[in-house]
C-alpha cells in the first residue's frame, strides 16, 4: 500500500488513515483506559508495518511515509481521535530520526529495519534519580575498555524499559569537564547480565515506567552516535515536534468529553454551581484549540517553533488536571472507588460502565512532570519569551 | 495596515497625560480627536460600501483597536462605529437609518445607542421604554441606562417596545420630555441614563420595527463583544509590558526584582492567559466575518462572544491586578500607569455583561438545559480538528 502521502489533501490523508483504523484495529484495543503492553499490541504494530503506516517521519528511503509536519501532525491527530492505541515508539518518533539525522550508515542499516519489524523495541535512558530536571548533572558513565563502552549508573523513569529490548542512553564519557560538557549518546541492549530493569509501581497501579542499573554494561563503541561528548546536542535536536505534540489538545478534549459525561450521569448539570465549574473549563478547552491552532499554523508553514511554544504544554496540561479534579467533585462519596485497572476495557467515552475519576486523576498528576516540568517550562518561558533576568 | 494606523494615532495623538486630563470630564473625550478618526474613515469601517463605509472586516477593526486599547484612548470608537454602526447597518430598510448612517460616518451626529435596563442584561426581548401612537406622533415614555459613548451625544437611537413590535427610535437630546444624565466609570468615562417622559416624536423618528429590530440588535451586540475583547487585549498587553519592564529595571536585595523566580511564574501565567485571549479573539473575528447575516447561525455566534468576552474579560482584570502588585506601593498611586490600565479594564470587562455573565450565557447554550434529558454532548466550537 505505498502512497505518496505527501501529494494527497490532507482531508483525503485523515479520512484513509481514519479508515485503515476502523477496519484494521481491533476494537478492543481502541480507546484503551492505559498505556498497553509490546504483547497486547504488537500484532497492531506489524499491521502498521507491513502497511507502511508506522513510521511518519521518516524518509520513504528508510521505510518510512516521509510525511512533512503538517501532514505528520494530521496523522498522529487523526490515530489520537480514532482511538488507536499508543505504541512503544520510541524507536519510531525518536531514535530513528536521530540515527538517519546523525548516525552513520552502519547504524542506520542495523537498526532501522528493526524497529521497523519490533525486532528491537527501545526505551529513553535519560534521567537518573539525582538528575531530573538537572539533567545535565547525570553521572552513568561510559568508559572506553578496549572495543567496547563499560557502562556504570542508574536511570530512572525509564518508560516502558521492560517491554523494551534496547535504550538509548545520555552518559557521562568525560569527568574532566561538567554536565553537557562530557556527555555522550550511546546505544545499549538491555538483555545482558550486567543491566537489571525493575519496574517501578506508579500512584495509578499500574507500573508504567523503571529503574535501569548498570553494572559494568558493555555496549560496542560502534554504537555510540555521532562524536564522543557531543550527546547533548543530539539529544537536543528532536525537542521541536516533541513539543508542540506535549501540548496538543486531544488529551484534554477526550477528558472534557469524560467530564461532561460524569456530569450528565450524576445530574449536576441543573446545579448553578457545578455547571459554572464546567463551562470555565469548557472556555479553557476551547482556548487551548485556538492556541495549539496557532503553533500548528506555524508547523504548516514549515517555521521553526519559538520557546513559548512551551505555554501549550502548561496550559493543556494544567487543564486536564483542573477537569480531573472536578471529575472527582462531582463524584462527591463514590468517587474513592477505583476501577481495575489492569483490564483495559476498549470503551468509548460515552459509555456506562462505572464511572471512575481515580484512574484519569491520579494518571494526570504526572501530566505535568514529565517532558519538562510546568516549574521548568515556566522557567524557560521567562528567560526566552519574557527576557526576564537570571 | 489598520493595526499600524492604530498605534501611529497613540503614538502622534495620545498619551497618558491627555488620558489623565479628560477624566470624570464631559464628554470625557476630546472630539478634535474623535474628528480625526472620522476624517480617517474608521467610523464608517464596518460599515457596508452601498451605505457609504468601507465595508471593512472585523480583524480590521479588532486590530485597530487593539491599539487604540493599549493607549487608552477614550474616544468612543467601539460605542459609534461597532454599536450603533452595526445596529443601523441591520436595520437599514428605512430612508431615515440610512440618513442616518451617513450622518454617522461623516461626523456630522453623534450619536448612542439606548437600550439597556437598570442592571443592564443581554434580554434583546425587554425593553424599558414604550412607544404609542398618539394623535399621529409617536410618544415615548420609560427609561434606558448604561448608555456608552454618550458624553457629547446629539441624538440617540432609543430601542422601545409598542404594539406593533420592537423598535428603534430617533430622538434627538434636546427633545421636551428627555432628561439626560452622566455618571462616572472608575476610568473617568461617562455612562449615561436616560429617563423619558411623553417625549412626542414625528411618527417619522422611527427607524426599524419589528422581528428584525431585535436580531439586528443582538447581533450588533455580539460584534461589539468581539471587538470590546480586542480594546480588552490592548489594555492588558500594555499593562503586562509595563509590568515587564518594571521588573527588569527594579532592583531590591542587590538584583532586579524580574530575577526573582516566583515573579517569574507569576508573569508566564499573566502571558499564557494573554495569548489565550488573543486566540480567542481570532477565532470570534473569524466567525464574523465568515457568517455575517443577522438570521444565520445565532448560536454559534454567540457562543463566540461570551467565550471571547469572558476570557478577555478575566484575562484583562488578572493582569491588571497584578499589576498594581507587581509595583509595589508604586502600583497604588495615580501617578503609575498601572491604575490607568486596572480602571480601563474594569469598565470595559463589565460592559454588555462581565465574563460571569457570559458563563452563564455560554452554559445555557452549551448545555440545552431547556430540554428535558439534554441535549447532545458538544465538547468544543472548533470544527477544524477532526
Amino acid at each position: 500500500m505505498k502512497k505518496n502521502w505527501n501529494d494527497l489533501p490532507e482531508s483525503e490523508f485523515r479520512e484513509n488513515v481514519r479508515q485503515f483504523i476502523l477496519e484494521y484495529c481491533p476494537p478492543n484495543l481502541r480507546f484503551p483506559k492505559r498505556r498497553l503492553r509490546w504483547k497486547e499490541v504488537k500484532d497492531w504494530y506489524f499491521t502498521l508495518a507491513s502497511a507502511g503506516l508506522l513510521a511518519p517521519t521518516w524518509p520513504i528511503t528508510f521505510g518510512g511515509m516521509g510525511l512533512s509536519p503538517s501532514k505528520t501532525l494530521a496523522y498522529l491527530e487523526t490515530m489520537e481521535v480514532n482511538g488507536a492505541p499508543r505504541l512503544p515508539d520510541q524507536g519510531i518518533i525518536n531514535l530513528g530520526p536521530l540515527l538517519i539525522k546523525h548516525g552513520n550508515d552502519e547504524q542506520r542499516r542495523r537498526y532501522l529495519p528493526r524497529i521497523l519489524s519490533g525486532e528491537h523495541i527501545w526505551c529513553q535512558g535519560y534521567s537518573e534519580p539525582n538528575a531530573g530536571s538537572d539533567l545535565a548533572s547525570l553521572k552513568t558513565s561510559a568508559v572506553l575498555d578496549g572495543d567496547d563502552y563499560v557502562v556504570n549508573g542508574q536511570k530512572i523513569w525509564t518508560t516502558w524499559a521492560h517491554d523494551a529490548t534496547h535504550m538509548f542512553a545520555l552518559v557521562r564519557t568525560d569527568t574532566s569537564v561538567t554536565k553537557q560538557a562530557g556527555l555522550s549518546f550511546l546505544l545499549i541492549h538491555l538483555n545482558q547480565p550486567g543491566i537489571n530493569v525493575r519496574p517501578i509501581e506508579t500512584i495509578t497501579g499500574h507500573p508504567e515506567f523503571c529503574e535501569v542499573f548498570f553494572d559494568n554494561a558493555r555496549s560496542h563503541r560502534s554504537n555510540l552516535v555521532g562524536e564522543v561528548n557531543g550527546g547533548w546536542k543530539i539529544a537536543k535536536a528532536l525537542l521541536g515536534f516533541e513539543r508542540i505534540w506535549a501540548g496538543s489538545p486531544r488529551q484534554a478534549v477526550s477528558i472534557l468529553a469524560q467530564l461532561e459525561h460524569f456530569a450528565r450521569r450524576s445530574e449536576k448539570l441543573e446545579d448553578a454551581s457545578w455547571r459554572d465549574r464546567l463551562v470555565q473549563l469548557r472556555l479553557d478547552v476551547a482556548d487551548l484549540e485556538a492556541l495549539y491552532g496557532n503553533f500548528a499554523e506555524t508547523v504548516r508553514r514549515g517555521e521553526t517553533l519559538g520557546p513559548d511554544v512551551s505555554i501549550l504544554k502548561l496550559w493543556a496540561t494544567e487543564t486536564c488536571q483542573r477537569m480531573c479534579e472536578l471529575m472527582v467533585d462531582i463524584c462527591c462519596e463514590i468517587a474513592p472507588i477505583q476501577a481495575d485497572v489492569s483490564r483495559s476495557s476498549g470503551v468509548l467515552p460515552n459509555d456506562s460502565s462505572p464511572i471512575d475519576a481515580m484512574t484519569p486523576f491520579l494518571d494526570s498528576r504526572s501530566f505535568t512532570i514529565y517532558g519538562g516540568s510546568s516549574e521548568i517550562q515556566r522557567n524557560i518561558v521567562s528567560k526566552q519569551v519574557l527576557g526576564l533576568p537570571s | 495596515m489598520l493595526r499600524a494606523s492604530g498605534a501611529d494615532f497613540v503614538a502622534r495623538f495620545s498619551d497618558m497625560r491627555r488620558v489623565r486630563s479628560m477624566r470624570r470630564q464631559l464628554p470625557g473625550y476630546d472630539p478634535e480627536i474623535q474628528r480625526k478618526m472620522i476624517d480617517s474613515g474608521w467610523f464608517g469601517l464596518l460599515v457596508p460600501e452601498a451605505f457609504g463605509g468601507f465595508g471593512g472586516s472585523f480583524a480590521d477593526m479588532a486590530g485597530l483597536v487593539e491599539e487604540l486599547g493599549r493607549g487608552l484612548v477614550a474616544e468612543p470608537l467601539v460605542a459609534s462605529a461597532v454599536l450603533v454602526a452595526r445596529t443601523l447597518a441591520h436595520c437599514s430598510e428605512s430612508e431615515l437609518t440610512r440618513e442616518q448612517l451617513a450622518y454617522l460616518i461623516r461626523g456630522d451626529t453623534a450619536l448612542a445607542l439606548a437600550w439597556q435596563g437598570p442592571a443592564g442584561g443581554l434580554a434583546f426581548t425587554e425593553a424599558n421604554v414604550i412607544a404609542q401612537m398618539r394623535n399621529g406622533a409617536v410618544v415615548l415614555d420609560g427609561a434606558a441606562y448604561l448608555v456608552a459613548g454618550a458624553g457629547c451625544a446629539a441624538a440617540f437611537i432609543v430601542f422601545a417596545q409598542s404594539d406593533k413590535g420592537r423598535g428603534i427610535y430617533l430622538v434627538e437630546k434636546n427633545q421636551p420630555g428627555l432628561a439626560v444624565t452622566h455618571e462616572w466609570r472608575v476610568d473617568g468615562t461617562p455612562m449615561t441614563s436616560l429617563a423619558l417622559t411623553a417625549v412626542e416624536l414625528p411618527s417619522n423618528c422611527r427607524l426599524a420595527c419589528g422581528e428584525q429590530v431585535t436580531l439586528a440588535l443582538s447581533r450588533a451586540v455580539d460584534e461589539t463583544l468581539v471587538i470590546v475583547a480586542a480594546e480588552l487585549l490592548g489594555v492588558m498587553t500594555a499593562a503586562f509590558e509595563l509590568t515587564l519592564g518594571y521588573l527588569r529595571t527594579r532592583v531590591q536585595f542587590g538584583k532586579p526584582i524580574g530575577s526573582f523566580q516566583a515573579l517569574q511564574h507569576r508573569m508566564v501565567d499573566q502571558y499564557v492567559q494573554l495569548r489565550l485571549a488573543s486566540a480567542s479573539i481570532d477565532d470570534a473575528v473569524q466567525v464574523l466575518d465568515t457568517h455575517p447575516s443577522i438570521e444565520g447561525d445565532i448560536r454559534q455566534r454567540q457562543l463566540a462572544a461570551s467565550r471571547v468576552k469572558a476570557r478577555c474579560s478575566d484575562a484583562a482584570l488578572k493582569i491588571t491586578r497584578e499589576a498594581i502588585q507587581l509595583h509595589g506601593a508604586m502600583g497604588f498611586t495615580d501617578e503609575c500607569d498601572a491604575g490607568l490600565y486596572l480602571k480601563r479594564a474594569l469598565a470595559l470587562s463589565a460592559w454588555l455583561g462581565n465574563a460571569s455573565q457570559h458563563k452563564r450565557r455560554y452554559a445555557a447554550l452549551s448545555y440545552d438545559l431547556s430540554v428535558p434529558g439534554m441535549g447532545p454532548c458538544e465538547a468544543t466550537n472548533r470544527a477544524a480538528l477532526p
